[in-house]
């Protein structure tokens, strides 16, 4: 039997003419097949919907974040080892509100360009930090000299060709070590419409630490930061993970009630009745403070910096980039694990002692209300809520909740997932 | 272009190995028939808190009443059953108040396999500021502190960090080695230094670099005069102690200080663990690098134990993952995250997987009689090895048949058939120890 043979592919011709046309005619026929395709599917719909029968699965398409590769480090909930660790680690005297965050700021021995402009930026973000300068001291001499201040985190930023470059993270008194690149950077006055941002201690949102390095990363950024944020501030950080990039963002943010008018069908009807008809609601505005910048990690050291005799925790290594889907801080964000902060905003609650590191349970239910069990221990009764507004950057809904607990209204505003 | 195709894994043969952590966990990683090649945890032993956290661990590896014994952070030595985890007895090193085990904590621990018939076991400790002692205790009454047998301790140094001790297996002889530390080899019946070494020559530039030693081990199993120690400054380095003090053999790995060796059976291979992770084997005849065990470890190698008998080795650290890695091919075999730091991995070698079925018809059975019958397993199985080897392979029978049969494809059989006669030999040579 005689084989067919293949058809001749565009590539194979040598005419440009003949070539380009050939192209054109296959791009046509496959956007001409593919519309067909769609219209089948969406009669196909249309007919089940109309016969009341269940409607044809709707397609996925794969993306990276679907076909990731399954992490069994993901941090659960559940996991009491996670939260027994949690205790004895470095960060927890800090987390724990027992000693308030003090961090060294330090640079290179070179810094120029845009390292001190960085710098002055970076001191406006992290309150109680204290710039020193670097002269010719090792960096062992400097871990020193702030354990004997009592620092509990040393930033170093490290610039190249007058570029800042690396960012250096220590936890004092011992360890761990963070190092990352940093790139992207772009400072507060390249930023159009910035704000400046106030004096108020920051709320800190970090999303996506979800494997167990990712936890820990987590727990370490959270403890540069102070635990208890003045919400009058309306200031927010935000380090948002995605794909191993950790995405710094420096916000202030307001709700705001805004009175929309709801556009009436029939325009014959007088303007009176579409007043009525205009609703309130609440939305929320952001004004972006900077700088912005991207961290990458590079290692996580054991210990304070060594790099003669360090131990490393965590190293990137080439043989790990075998697979695009493969990822070490994050899981894919339809699989949930918790990330350390608890990303919510809490005001007046000093009941709700489970705010921290435990976790909300968020469940939304069809209605759009939402009830939130608390983490073991503690039980919210009668909870209301109500959307209150959409993050843009960390694609995260806010509710506001309240409820009365021993005769204290408690109000809470809670970042979830859009849809689980 | 990234390699697309995968590397088929054999699995994990049947093992038991145990792994302790800094939250004072242990936890028992097995790998049974059903399902074949998969390890995964069965037992957690402990609640997790970090005072008890594990500093090092040692198991005397027995066919009948094996124990487990633990150095933890408060300055006690658990030891505990390896059949149920029950803790046997906790001994408080002597000359240590609780508040003198925070500025100078147990650094190294080595539980010896021989004992008395009325005693639980004997154990040699050392802190870090070099206070070795031997301690016996006795069986009965073994909770109190006060039944413990005879013990005597010494000062191996008087300055530096101690960081490393590693017994010989006549268990005759003891190495010490740190910070500050040559390494130094002690008898252990008279407690008396025989050996000390003497740091290399400095340089062409004439720079001397003081000794800071992390890891160490004796070399072959008949011979306690040939030690293989590993720097901080990333040297594997050969000591004879029959011919010099100075180092025979020195070889550089990498830039990252070497955290951990074991040694092999065959007498000349050792495997080398380091503080980036990187995992190697060496053969110390002529220094050379036999092979990288290349796989996903990000996290410095605290331990690692080469298992008596099959060809493999288990490796743990900062990465809470307890690896199993084929020594022949260098393939790794299994990886359990454990979720905690790891500080040690000791492998049971006396497990079987019959014994296991044994165990879940008849789970009351008391723990002396699960001995005996481990014990009769272990002969049994040791004879059947002897006759056919059925060490390496477990299929090795079947395959044996099908040779029989056809008399064909012989040069593959034959390879292993050699391997596995001289594992025989070897195990044999070991037993006349």
């Amino acid at each position: 039997m005689k084989e067919k043979p293949d058809p001749v592919l565009p590539s194979q011709i040598k005419n440009k003419e003949k070539r380009s046309e050939m192209h054109a005619k296959l791009k046509r026929e496959k956007k001409a097949q593919k519309r067909k395709l769609a219209r089948e599917r969406d009669q196909a719909a249309k007919l089940s919907a109309d016969l009341g029968e269940q409607p044809p699965e709707k397609q996925v398409p794969r993306t990276i974040e679907n076909t990731r590769e399954p992490d069994e480090t993901v941090c659960r909930p559940d996991d009491e080892e996670l939260f027994a660790g949690n205790d004895a680690d470095e960060f927890s005297a800090v987390l724990k509100q027992q000693i308030a965050p003090k961090v060294l700021i330090t640079t290179c021995r070179f810094n120029s360009g845009r390292g001190p402009a960085f710098i002055e930026e970076l001191m406006q973000v992290i309150p109680n930090s204290h710039y020193v300068k670097r002269g010719t001291y090792e960096l062992k001499k400097i871990v020193e000299y702030a354990n004997n201040r009592g620092f509990t985190s040393l930033v170093v930023v490290h610039t190249n060709r007058r570029e800042p470059d690396a960012l250096l993270i220590i936890n004092l008194p011992d360890g761990p070590t963070a190092h990352f690149k940093l790139s992207k950077l772009v400072l507060r006055k390249d930023i159009k419409n910035h704000g400046n941002p106030t004096s108020h201690k920051p709320e800190l949102v970090l999303n996506n630490f979800t494997t167990r390095l990712g936890h820990r990363i987590g727990r370490m950024i959270q403890s540069i930061f102070p635990q208890d944020p003045n919400f009058r501030g309306r200031r927010v950080v935000t380090f948002h993970n995605q794909r191993d990039y950790i995405f710094f963002r420096h916000h202030r943010y307001i709700f705001e009630t805004k009175e929309n008018k709801i556009a009436s069908k029939d325009k014959k009807a007088k303007t009176s009745e579409s007043k009525n008809q205009s609703e309130k609601q609440v939305i929320c505005r952001l004004q972006e403070c900077g700088p912005r910048f991207t961290l990458k990690l590079i290692t996580l050291q054991h210990g304070t910096f060594d790099t003669k005799s360090g131990e490393y925790e965590w190293v990137h290594k080439p043989d790990m980039d075998t697979s695009r889907r493969r990822f070490f801080l994050s899981l894919s964000s339809n699989c949930r694990g918790i990330t350390p902060h608890c990303s919510c905003l809490l005001l007046s609650m000093q009941e709700l002692i489970i705010a921290g590191p435990m976790f909300f349970e968020v469940a939304i239910a069809t209605s759009g209300a939402m009830t939130a069990a608390a983490a073991p221990g503690h039980r919210i009764p009668e909870v209301n809520a109500s959307h209150y507004g959409f993050h843009p950057l960390s694609l995260l809904h806010y509710y506001h909740v309240s409820w009365v607990d021993d005769g204290i209204v408690c109000v809470l505003l809670i970042a979830a997932e859009s849809s689980v | 272009m990234p390699r697309t195709s995968v590397v088929e894994s054999p699995g994990c043969p049947p093992l038991r190995a145990l792994t302790a952590d800094i939250l004072g966990l242990v936890k028992v990683v097995e790998s049974r028939a059903n399902p074949a090649g998969v390890a995964r945890v069965v037992e957690t032993w402990g609640t997790p808190d970090a005072s008890r956290a594990v500093l090092a661990a040692s198991l005397a590896d027995r066919a009948v009443d094996p124990v487990l014994a633990v150095a933890r952070n408060n300055g006690a030595v658990e030891l505990l059953n390896t059949l149920n985890g029950n803790t046997l007895a906790a001994v408080k090193v002597a000359g240590q108040a609780s508040a003198d085990s925070a500025e100078d904590p147990l650094a190294t621990l080595h539980l010896f396999r021989r004992h008395a018939p009325n005693m639980l076991g004997t154990f040699l400790t050392c802190t870090e500021k070099g206070k070795a002692s031997v301690k016996s205790v006795a069986k009965e009454n073994a909770d109190s502190d006060l039944a413990v047998g005879p013990s005597s301790s010494w000062d191996v140094c008087n300055s530096g960090k101690m960081e490393y001790s590693s017994v010989d297996s006549g268990e005759s002889h003891v190495m010490f080695g740190g910070k500050g530390i040559e390494v130094n080899l002690w008898d252990i019946t008279s407690f008396s230094k025989t050996w000390s070494a003497k740091s290399p020559r400095g340089n062409s530039l004439q720079i001397f670099t003081s000794p800071w030693f992390t890891a160490g081990t004796f070399l072959c199993n008949d011979d306690h005069r040939k030690i293989v120690a590993c720097t901080n400054n990333h040297q594997v380095r050969l000591y004879d102690t029959a011919s010099q003090r100075r180092p025979v053999i020195s070889v550089d790995f990498r830039e990252s200080p070497i955290k951990a060796v074991a040694k092999d059976p065959n007498g000349h291979d050792v495997y080398i663990g380091t503080g980036r992770g990187d995992l190697a084997s060496f053969d110390m005849r002529t220094g050379k690098l036999i092979g990288c065990f290349v796989g996903k470890c990000s996290g410095s190698i605290r331990s690692i134990v080469r298992h008596p008998e099959l060809p493999l080795i288990a490796s743990c650290g900062l990465d809470s993952y307890l690896r199993i890695w084929d020594t022949n091919t260098r393939q790794p075999l299994s990886a359990v995250y454990l979720k905690q730091h790891l500080t040690a991995v000791v492998i049971d070698s006396h497990f079987s997987t019959e014994e296991l079925e044994t165990k879940s018809v008849q789970t009351d059975r008391s723990v002396e009689a699960e001995a005996k019958v481990r014990k009769e397993k272990k002969n049994r199985t040791r004879k059947v090895n002897e006759e056919e080897t059925g060490v390496v392979d477990p299929d090795d029978s079947t395959v044996e048949a099908k040779r029989k049969k056809s008399g064909e494809k012989k040069t593959k059989e034959q390879k292993r058939k050699v391997r596995t006669a001289s594992c025989v030999g070897q195990r044999e040579r070991w037993n006349q120890f």
